[in-house]
Parts: structure tokens; sequence; C-alpha cells
């Protein structure tokens, strides 16, 4: 098999990578770029530990070929941040005791992330539609939903909102 | 109200941030110059003798840079206790499951690592094999273990006495039998190891792990060289439940590829391998024969229960155990006899989890139901008429210090409304309660104590080191928590060096909801320690008495005049400039009976403390698709006293989704001739968030005597609760008590339709 070369553009940038046209997105994010953020964990697409953006779009980045990605932009778990800032939806999940062994988390974070650029303030239950795809194993999702739906909203009955203050 | 600072208050975990922004390492993230890749071959024959085995063809593959069989290791055999050590790293003799570690290889990627694999030749002989318990038992097949007869690996008998007289005396009698087949973990993280030898020959291993001290043993051991030599390091853990508790083959393995080949290895196993090959939950077939007095107080019980334990022993002896000591905790049984046997099969090995004896809990609490029914007295009364009582032995001589379990079925009952909903919800709506007790520890012997040390930085921060491991739990903000409590420090201010076994004293391990009661425990005399060298230190600056003082958000203060005080780290410089640094150990042992041994003396005292969980659970069932949607969780349980309510709620919640939504509904193992068809989470049922209910957490705290600030466990009976509050809250709605876990919808169906025939038959006769 020969190597092709592909660009993508890896949270904010550009990246020209030679690939196997077997290689995943996943692959090559971890073993190629060293960003290892994103989880492979049932390796089969069910899990979600793998999403990623893919112009803008969440994606499992272990059942992408690395070919597809050519020309998109794509954002992992280590694009949500600036710098040391985190985002919203990252301080709302500390503060709500959202994350526990944290394999889920990225995977977690960006399936609601890209729920909350399309809908900035969802109910609880389009909260666990979004997030039906990644599955924890650890909180019973209780906190994590708060996380969500609290992300840039912060309830004043919260008392984890609270400690925002 | 209580005056501390960080304890009791909701605080968010150190370890988040790292985790958010995706920087956390996990072992499968490592990348180590020159590091090659580790595979596994495993039989396809769940018994079969290995004639033999040639990897010429393997090692002459280019790029394969060592393969390993049995004939290089030592032989050691693997066992969490001297009497059952019967497993080999790599086998040499025989495989037992389908799945059986025959050999390793390393090469430089995965492509060839796993064509290496299909050009190693095994030759077998086919065994028979044995899949059921209760056929392994009749031994009409050859031996799986030929030191164990009848393949019984472990029976443990208990006896408190007077167990026939008292059914005599008994009102009402009844005996039913309860089964559970398999169920898994399904840790987020896949098993994964990463191990390489230093330029001093020294061992250093990452893995996910329950105890960092609990793998380096092993691995001194069959490495024969000294504890010292192994350094297994801290990572973070995807996740534990009870399913890493042990030594893994794959440790072994690729320490032994390392040394082979003089280059670090790392093994990530598949997810099918993560559950087949580390271990599994046992199925259980469990009969309870319990008499009662006409209030329905139970007067004796006989309990027998036969385990399938799989191809090895695991933690075989405290496995057989456990399921009976949660409900002798849970209920008063004076009079009890209990046979439980853990019987080896050609499947999977099995060993300690979450939810670990869920058939046999829900079978015991369903009994109750069922006599309470009988008895016409509602399930929350026959409860609490035999419930634990703070003061008391249990019946294998544990005194009970603290113990609020009324308090927490009370607290439930209010939260859930059981009392108005009992008897009256529609058809196909049912309300069911659970209850249950887990320890904190067990007797560990030398293992069973944990030691910290701390160090003051001239800065006037504080390196607190500590054998705790944190699986996800929590457990690092738990010590950071508690030595920036006792310093007057901030959570910021604390650099916690943990679970590293060069650098840190043996500790229990994470597993059996130990880490707070003990390590925690040791943190916190360590920071007294250390913060009575401060005092001494600061109270000839401020011409007080040490006694006076107090230490809050890095200053030491004296408490009548809070006003006259001087910076921690003022106290940390002088202390230097007089040539004394500032540190100090703690450690913590439990109290526990030594004498105390799984099989061969199971009495006395089992730990310090024991949490006290009731779970409420309300569903509704579709009678025509036995389907059940769950409302709504109540969760009470008594922690002795709530370090951090944020965590506990997490511990709570994930207890919930684990034991009752996945444990009780969904999540079981299908097999064909030994061969787990359901390993990967495609076809194995994890509850997802569109499945939970809304979960209502309830506190309860007794403040034990012996606990950290009264602390004892966060969630573990409410994991074993929740699965009893599921399967009665189903029995209740479907009006037929179910003995057949978990509660898919064909058993649902089934018995619907089984009990409307009963019903038409009854009407036409």
């Amino acid at each position: 098999m020969n190597k092709i070369p592909i660009t993508l553009y890896i949270n904010d940038d550009p990246c020209e990578i030679r690939v196997y046209p077997n290689d995943t997105l996943l692959d090559i994010l971890r073993d190629k770029l060293d960003l290892t953020g994103s989880k492979e964990s049932c390796g089969e697409g069910v899990c979600g530990s793998c999403t990623v953006h893919m112009d803008g779009k969440p994606v499992r980045s272990c059942l992408t070929l690395a070919m597809e990605a050519q020309g998109t932009k794509i954002t992992t778990v280590e694009g949500l941040a600036h710098g040391d800032k985190l985002s919203d939806l990252q301080q709302s999940f500390i503060d709500h005791g959202a994350v526990q062994c944290g394999f889920c988390t990225p995977g977690m974070l960006m399936s609601a992330d890209a729920l909350l650029r399309e809908n900035p303030a969802p109910d609880e239950q389009t909260v666990r539609r979004a997030i039906a795809g990644n599955i924890c194993r650890c909180t019973g999702y209780a906190k994590i939903v708060e996380a969500v739906a609290h992300a840039g909203n912060p309830q004043v009955h919260c008392p984890d909102c609270k400690t925002r203050e | 109200m209580s005056d501390y600072t960080l304890i009791g208050k909701r605080m968010p975990r150190v370890d988040t941030r790292a985790k958010v922004m995706g920087k956390a390492k996990f072992t499968a993230d490592l990348k180590l110059p020159g590091m090659l890749v580790g595979k596994i071959k495993r039989s396809p024959y769940a018994h079969a003798r290995i004639l033999d085995i040639d990897t010429s063809k393997a090692t002459a593959l280019p790029g394969v840079k060592a393969v390993v069989t049995g004939k290089d290791t030592k032989g050691v055999k693997w066992g969490v206790f001297a009497y059952t050590r019967d497993q080999q790293f790599i086998q040499t003799e025989k495989a037992r499951y389908i799945g059986d570690e025959v050999a390793g290889v390393a090469a430089v990627d995965e492509e060839t690592a796993l064509a290496a694999l299909d050009l190693i030749d095994v030759k077998y002989e086919e065994l028979p094999a044995v899949f059921d318990p209760m056929e392994a038992m009749a031994s009409e097949t050859e031996l799986i273990h030929e030191e164990f007869p009848n393949n019984v690996n472990i029976h443990v008998n208990i006896d408190t006495g007077n167990v026939d007289e008292n059914f005599e005396k008994a009102h009402y009698v009844r005996e039913d039998t309860f089964v559970a087949p398999e169920e898994s973990y399904f840790q987020a993280e896949p098993y994964a190891v990463v191990a390489r030898f230093d330029q001093d020959e020294c061992l250093e291993v990452w893995m996910p792990n329950g105890g960092p001290h609990m793998k380096s043993k092993p691995l001194s051991n069959a490495f024969k060289i000294p504890l010292h030599k192994v350094k297994v390091r801290k990572i973070a853990i995807g996740g534990a439940f009870g399913g890493r508790s042990e030594i893994c083959p794959a440790d072994y393995i690729c320490s032994l590829l390392a040394k082979k080949t003089a280059r670090p290895v790392k093994i990530q196993f598949t997810r099918e391998e993560n559950t087949i090959a580390t271990r599994q939950g046992h199925a259980m077939i469990t009969t309870h024969k319990t008499g009662v007095d006409k209030n329905g107080r139970v007067l004796a019980r006989e309990t027998t229960c036969y385990m399938d334990g799989g191809a090895y022993s695991s933690t075989g002896p405290i496995a057989t155990s456990v399921p009976f000591l949660s409900m002798e905790q849970a209920y008063r049984m004076d009079s009890v006899r209990y046979n439980g046997y853990r019987i080896y099969t050609n499947k999977p090995i099995r060993g300690m989890i979450r939810v670990h004896g869920r058939g046999f809990a829900c079978g015991l609490d369903t009994q109750l139901d069922m006599i309470a029914d009988h008895l016409g007295i509602d399930p929350v009364e026959i409860r609490l008429r035999n419930s634990r009582q703070p003061g008391d032995y249990t019946s294998t001589k544990s005194y009970v210090a603290s113990c609020a379990m009324d308090e927490t079925i009370h607290k439930a009952v209010d939260k859930s409304g059981f009392r108005k909903k009992w008897g009256k919800l529609p058809p196909f709506h049912g309300i069911g309660i659970g209850t249950n007790s887990v320890q904190t520890g067990f007797p560990m012997g030398i293992r069973g104590g944990s030691q910290s040390f701390i160090k003051f930085n001239e800065d006037g921060e504080a390196t607190v080191m500590s054998g705790v491991v944190d699986n996800g739990q929590g457990n690092e903000n738990m010590l950071v928590q508690i030595a920036a409590e006792e310093l007057g420090l901030f959570p910021e201010d604390i650099h916690l060096v943990s679970a590293d076994t060069e650098t840190t004293s043996s500790d229990p391990g994470s597993y059996s909801q130990v880490s707070t009661f003990v390590g925690g425990q040791a943190v916190q005399t360590a920071a007294r320690n250390c913060r009575e060298k401060l005092f001494a230190v600061a109270a000839g600056l401020l011409k007080v008495n040490p006694d006076q003082l107090a230490a809050k958000n890095r200053v030491i203060y004296v408490r009548s005049d809070p006003e006259k005080s001087i910076p921690i780290k003022k106290v940390v410089r002088i202390s230097l400039l007089n040539f004394n640094s500032v540190n100090a150990e703690g450690g913590y042992w439990p109290k526990v009976d030594m004498k105390r041994e799984w099989v061969s003396n199971p009495y006395g005292q089992m730990c310090e403390a024991f949490s006290f969980g009731t779970t409420i659970v309300e569903v509704r069932v579709d009678p025509d698709t036995g389907r059940v949607e769950v409302l709504e969780a109540t969760a009470a349980q008594d922690v002795g006293y709530a370090l951090n309510p944020l965590v506990l709620e997490g511990q709570f919640e994930g207890s919930i989704a684990m034991g009752g939504q996945g444990g009780m509904l969904t999540e079981y193992h299908e097999w064909k001739e030994g061969r787990c068809l359901n390993p990967t989470m495609l076809d194995y049922k994890l509850p997802l968030a569109c499945d939970m209910p809304k979960i209502n957490n309830i506190i309860v705290e007794s403040v034990d005597p012996k606990g950290p600030y009264g602390a004892k466990e966060a969630g573990m009976s409410i994991a074993m609760s929740a699965a009893q509050a599921y399967s009665a809250a189903v029995s209740n709605a479907i009006g037929v008590f179910m003995d057949s876990f978990p509660l898919t919808p064909d058993k649902i169906l089934a018995a619907i339709q089984e009990k409307k025939a009963t019903v038409e038959t009854k009407e036409t006769s």
C-alpha cells in the first residue's frame, strides 16, 4: 500500500501528512500527531470516546478514514480551550463534577460542544439525546447533563454554578 | 455545622482540569523512544493440552523483535492467596478458556505483530470442556485443575449455630432459588500496559491498576527480582470497578518482551480482550431458605450459592464470601448457615465487580418481599424489622460501630413517596426498595495499612506522598482535600505524589472501598503531625502555646485572637534557618482481626466500618413489549461523613447506572461453548444518557468513630441496593416475583403471560 498526501486543518493549524488508505482519522491524530486526547474505547463507533469535529460536525474518528478528512477543519479536545483559558463547557464539566475517570470526557465534550453551537440553551432531554452516542461508565450521566445544560447558562438554583461566582 | 474549610464542601476535583483539556495521559497514550508493539496469542480452545509451540516462523518474520512462550518464564504461578496459586502468566501445559495466554510477540508495528501471532504454530489436543458449574461439580469431565476435586475451587462454610432449631420455631419458612449470569466491567479504558527495563535493570511499568503495590509484588515474584526493582508508575486510569485489582498476565508478558528486546513495549487490549481476558463478574445460582416469626423477623436462614468462577481462582475466596457478608451486614441474621462454592469452568476468569452478587442480593431481598407479602406487611416494614443497628455484631462477629441503615430507609421512603404509592399504583406501574451494606476494607495482613509522607517546600507549599491510587472515583482530590484542610493550605498548594511504587509506601489499593478510610486517614495523620511541627515553631514566634493555634488560608493564627498570625511560608523558612526541615509521616492500620481468614476462619472483625444504603425505584412496564421505563430512583446512603458531596453524588449516580439500570435491566453475557457472544459495546448493552431516570441523592451521616472526619465509603451500597430496588420495582409492577436476573423484556413478557394464563385457568376451573 502506498501512502497518500493529505492536508488537514487541525485545531486551526494546517497539517500536511502522508497516510495509508486504511488509516483512520483517530490513528493519525493519536499516533502520528500525538493528539492523544481523543480516545479509543470500543473501536467500532459505539462509545463516542473518539468524537472530534469535522467542519464543525461531530464525527467518530475511529470510523472516519483519514483520507475522508482531506481538506477539512478538524477540532479535537485539545482545541477547545484558548491557551490556558478553558471554554465555558470545559469549566462547567469541572464545576459540576461531570468528570470521574475522564476517559470518555474528551468525546463527551466534543458531542456537547457541537450541541451547544447549534442550541446554546438546551433542555435536559435535548442534552440526553445529543450525548446518547457517548458511553460513560462512571457517572450515570446526571452531572454531565447538568454541566452541558448549565454551560454558559449558570442557574441560580444550582449549587455548582454558584461556585463559579 | 462543622468549622472545616474544605472538608464537607462541594469541591471540584483537582484532577479534572487536565482531563477536560485532553492532557491527562492514560497508558495507551504513552509513547517511549524505540517502543515496540506487543500482542498476545490466545487459546482458541476452551480446554486443551498444549503439545508443542513452534515460534520459528514468527521469529523469522522481518520486524518481529521477540516471541515469548511459557518456556521463557520462571514458571511462577499467580494467585491472590498462597492456596489459590493456579494461574501461569503464559500457559505451558493446558489452556483452560478461550482466550488463555499461550505466547506473546513484540514487533515494530501492530500489523507485523498480528502477522507474527498467526505464524506461531501451537499444537493442541482438545480436552472435554465444561461450561456449567453444576456439571463441573458433578465431575464427569476431566478436571480443569488436577488438584481441585469436583472442580470446586473454593468452599466457604459459615455456620453461626442453632439454624435447624430456629427453623423449627419459625412461623413461616420458604425456600427459593435465584439465578443471574455473568456481567462485565466495560471500563471506558481498554486494558493497556507499557513496560521497559531502565539503565539500572529496574522494571518500569504503567497500567491501569487498583493499587500499584498489588502489581509490583507479583511482578517481583515472577521475575525473581527485588521489589525495589519494580517501579509501577502513576498514570491516569479509565475506570476499574473491581476489574483492575489483580496482576494481569499482560503485565508480565509485556515486561518479559521488554526484557527480551531491551526496548519499551506497549500492549493495548482490544475491547474483546478487555472483556474476555481481564475479569468478569461471577454467574451465580443462589438458594435462600428463610424462616421468620409472625412479625416477619428472620429467625433462621440457610443460603447456598454456586458461583461460576471460570478458569482460575482470581479473588476466589473473597468473591465467594462477599455477597453473603454484604447481606449479613445489612440485615440481622443471628442463626445462619452459608455454603458458598466457587467452581471452575472453562470460561473466562471471574473477579470482584461493583455489583458483585447481584443475583444473591436481589434473591434475598425478593424473598423478603415474598415473606412480607405472605404476612401482609409492607416491604419497608419488614426491612425495618430486620435492619442492622449500631452497636450490633454481625453474624460473623464484626462489631458495627456506626450504622444509620434505618435513617437511609426512612429518608428514601419519604423522598420517593413510597408509602403513598405502595399498593396504589396503576397496573404495570411499580415501586420497589432494596437495602444493602458494604465493607470498608478486608483483613489484608501486612498490606492492610497505608502510610503517607509530607514535606514542606521553602515556598510554603507541601508535597504529599501516598500509595493511594485513583481509578476515577476522586481519590486524588480526597487526599489533597484532607492535606490542605489539615495544613491550612489551599488545594493548589498541595503537590500530590501518589500511586507510584518507587516513591510511596505500601497501600491496600482502591478496591474494597478502603481508600478514604485507610489511605485518607494516613494522609490526615501525616498532615496533623506536620502541622504540629509548624505549630511548635509558630508558637515560639507568636509567644503562645501550640494548642492555642490554628491554620487556615496559608496562615497560622491564635484561635482567640486571629489578628495575631504568621504566614505558613515564613514559619517554614524560619524553621529551615534553624536547621529543621518541616516534614512528617503518618500511617493508618485498621484494627481488624488478623486471624480472620476467608475459608479457614471466617469470623472476627472484618473491617472497622460498614456503609449502609437504600435505593427506591419506580418503574413502568410496557405489557406488550416487556420494556421497563424507569421513572425515578432515590438513593440514600450512610457514608459516615460526606467529605465532598459533589464527588459523592457522582458515585451514587454512577452506582444507579451500573448496579440498577445496567445491572438489572440489560447487562449480561451470552455464551456458545465457552465463547462469549457479546464481548463488545455493540452487543453488550450499557446504559446511555437517554436511558437514565431522574436520581434523588440523599446523603446520610452517622459519623463513624474511626473514619477520617467520620467518613466511611461513598456509593457502593447504592450500587448493590440499586440492583435490588430495580428488581423489586419490576416485580411489583407486573405482580410476579422474579427469580432470574437481569430482568430483560423476554423474561418480563414470559412472566406476564404465565401469570395471565394462571389467572385464566383459575377463572375457568
